[in-house]
């Protein structure tokens, strides 16, 4: 799941110059995170409205990333073809495919953080930096690029403090990377020098 | 005698370390180090210690050597990709720097550039690893290189070590670490079990320098437990503190008793003072090892 949350509302209103607004929703992760569902849509809509905005009409798309005809989206729903801006409540892949569509702006609602899941009824985030080359077994499944602060793949920073990591509250993952080990069996993993990542694997991202 | 020829005698080190400048103005740099003359077997000069901004260490280090000191490098990995580590690496080579300290580096967060982007593109096992090469000709993809390197690296580490970290410096050791600096001491208990730890995953030990920060206050005491990670200054010695009537002095004596029992525990010691060497002379007399 891609875990996103809504930007602040000012940072919103600073970026939508347009009046007439029209808001699409994304009916996949946005919804389960209750950021981008129908509720999230209507909530938006009324603050929208109360800001002066003409919202003209809005929509859940089942999922933002994933349209198959733009024609269809638009014949459900005419009311885009009145519209000068479209907010689009969805994650950065949402969002990116909808501006491919549209021949008016596209404004972000969310800020797309990470990639997580959710586990015993939790959302988990950063669960994977998306390198493009694999590597989570050597550590237990539990991923140093997207969960240490400096990406390390040989071992602990020494920076953390009461386990608590250097630049936030989060534990350091490097202690839980042990746990994992230990209980699978694995610690030996650890002792292999982890050589240097090869980043032509992924010229994209930023992990 | 050079830094690493003291390092294989067995000679008990003594090292200090240097900020470099916030800005362009030298003077107080040099005279920092001119407290120093004659007292340590080498000057660290940091790199942007806690991601706070500052002159370039290599400048810095080309500077003092100009003057005669002799100098350990810092190079962390929070700033430079491997391209840009490496030819730092040689150009400090070029200005006749030998000592290098590899470390993780703090993160840009906890700096005066929060926003800046963490590179930690290679970490401080893979720099070990790195200088290896270089020291054998080639560089980290395996070019060769037209005359190579001859650095003695070093690596640092907390004395205190989860069993993960304990895994992590096992591979430093392994990747040519000839020498350990460590976070500041105030506990000998633990510096002698973190000396037998040592023992237990090296089959050769380098060489083990132990960090002292001599202490200026009761304040001064508490702020490093509470901010400085791997730092534990024990209680009997926030005491001595409080109850002292002149604290500085204070400070000076700890720091001198911990370098006379530190003197039979490990290779040798390492002054990071908090403001400056004003009394790093005093305290290595005190101790009767200068
Ligand atoms: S190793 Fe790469 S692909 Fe695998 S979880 Fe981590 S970031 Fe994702
Ligand atoms: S404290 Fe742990 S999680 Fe945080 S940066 Fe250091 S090694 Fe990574």
């Amino acid at each position: 799941m891609i875990i996103s949350k809504q930007k602040e509302f000012d940072v919103i209103l600073r970026n939508l110059k347009e009046e007439d607004i029209f808001i699409i929703g994304c009916g996949k992760c946005a919804k389960k995170l209750r950021v981008g569902g129908e509720p999230e849509v209507l909530q938006m809509k009324t603050k929208l409205e109360k800001a002066g905005k003409n919202i003209i009409g809005w929509t859940v798309l089942s999922s933002a990333c994933y349209i198959r005809s733009w024609e269809e989206v638009l014949t459900q729903n005419p009311a885009i073809k009145k519209a000068h801006a479209l907010l689009v409540m969805s994650c950065g892949g949402g969002i990116s495919v909808i501006s491919g569509f549209a021949d008016i702006p596209a404004y972000p609602a969310l800020d797309t953080e990470s990639l997580g899941g959710t586990c015993c009824e939790e959302t988990v985030k950063d669960q994977c930096g998306m390198c493009g080359d694999c590597i989570i077994w050597m550590y237990g499944g539990i991923c140093p690029l997207s969960q240490c602060a400096k990406t390390l793949l040989n071992g602990p920073c020494g920076g953390a403090k009461d386990g608590k990591c250097e630049v936030d509250d989060r534990l350091c993952v490097w202690d839980a990377i042990f746990e994992r080990l230990k209980k699978i069996g694995k610690l030996e993993y650890l002792d292999v020098l982890r050589a240097p990542r090869d980043h032509t694997r992924n010229r994209r991202s930023n992990v | 005698m050079s830094f690493s020829d003291k390092l294989l005698t067995g000679e008990f080190i003594v090292t200090a370390e240097i900020s470099p400048p916030k800005g362009t103005e030298i003077r107080p740099l040099l005279s920092e180090a001119a407290r120093l003359k004659s007292l340590v077997d080498a000057i660290n000069v940091t790199d942007n210690p806690r991601a706070i901004m500052r002159m370039s260490p290599a400048a810095v280090c080309w500077l003092l050597q100009g003057k005669g000191y002799e100098t350990i490098m810092h190079i962390t990995c929070r700033d430079r990709n491997r391209l840009a580590l490496q030819s730092d690496l040689l150009g400090a080579h070029a200005m006749g720097i030998r000592n290098i300290l590899i470390m993780t580096g703090d993160h840009p967060e906890k700096g005066d550039h929060e926003g800046a982007k963490p590179v930690y593109d290679l970490d401080s096992v893979q720099v070990l690893s790195l200088i290896r090469k270089l020291n054998n000709g080639f560089d980290c993809s395996g070019n060769r290189l037209e005359g190579m390197t001859d650095f003695t690296p070093g690596a640092v580490s907390n004395t205190q070590l989860s069993d993960v970290s304990m895994i992590k410096l096992r591979k430093k050791i392994n990747m040519g670490a000839s020498f350990i600096q460590t976070q500041a001491v105030f506990d000998t208990d633990s510096m002698s079990n973190f000396m037998d730890k040592i023992d237990m995953i090296s089959s050769k030990r380098p060489v083990i320098i132990a960090g002292i920060i001599p202490l200026r206050s009761e304040k001064s005491a508490r702020f490093l437990n509470e901010n400085i990670a791997g730092i534990k200054v024990p209680d009997n010695i926030i005491n001595r503190m409080r109850e002292a009537n002149d604290p500085a002095s204070e400070g000076i004596e700890i720091a001198a008793e911990l370098i006379r029992k530190l003197r039979s525990l490990c290779d040798g010691i390492h002054i990071m003072p908090i403001r400056d060497h004003k009394n790093t002379k005093h305290i290595l007399e005190t101790a009767g090892i200068r």
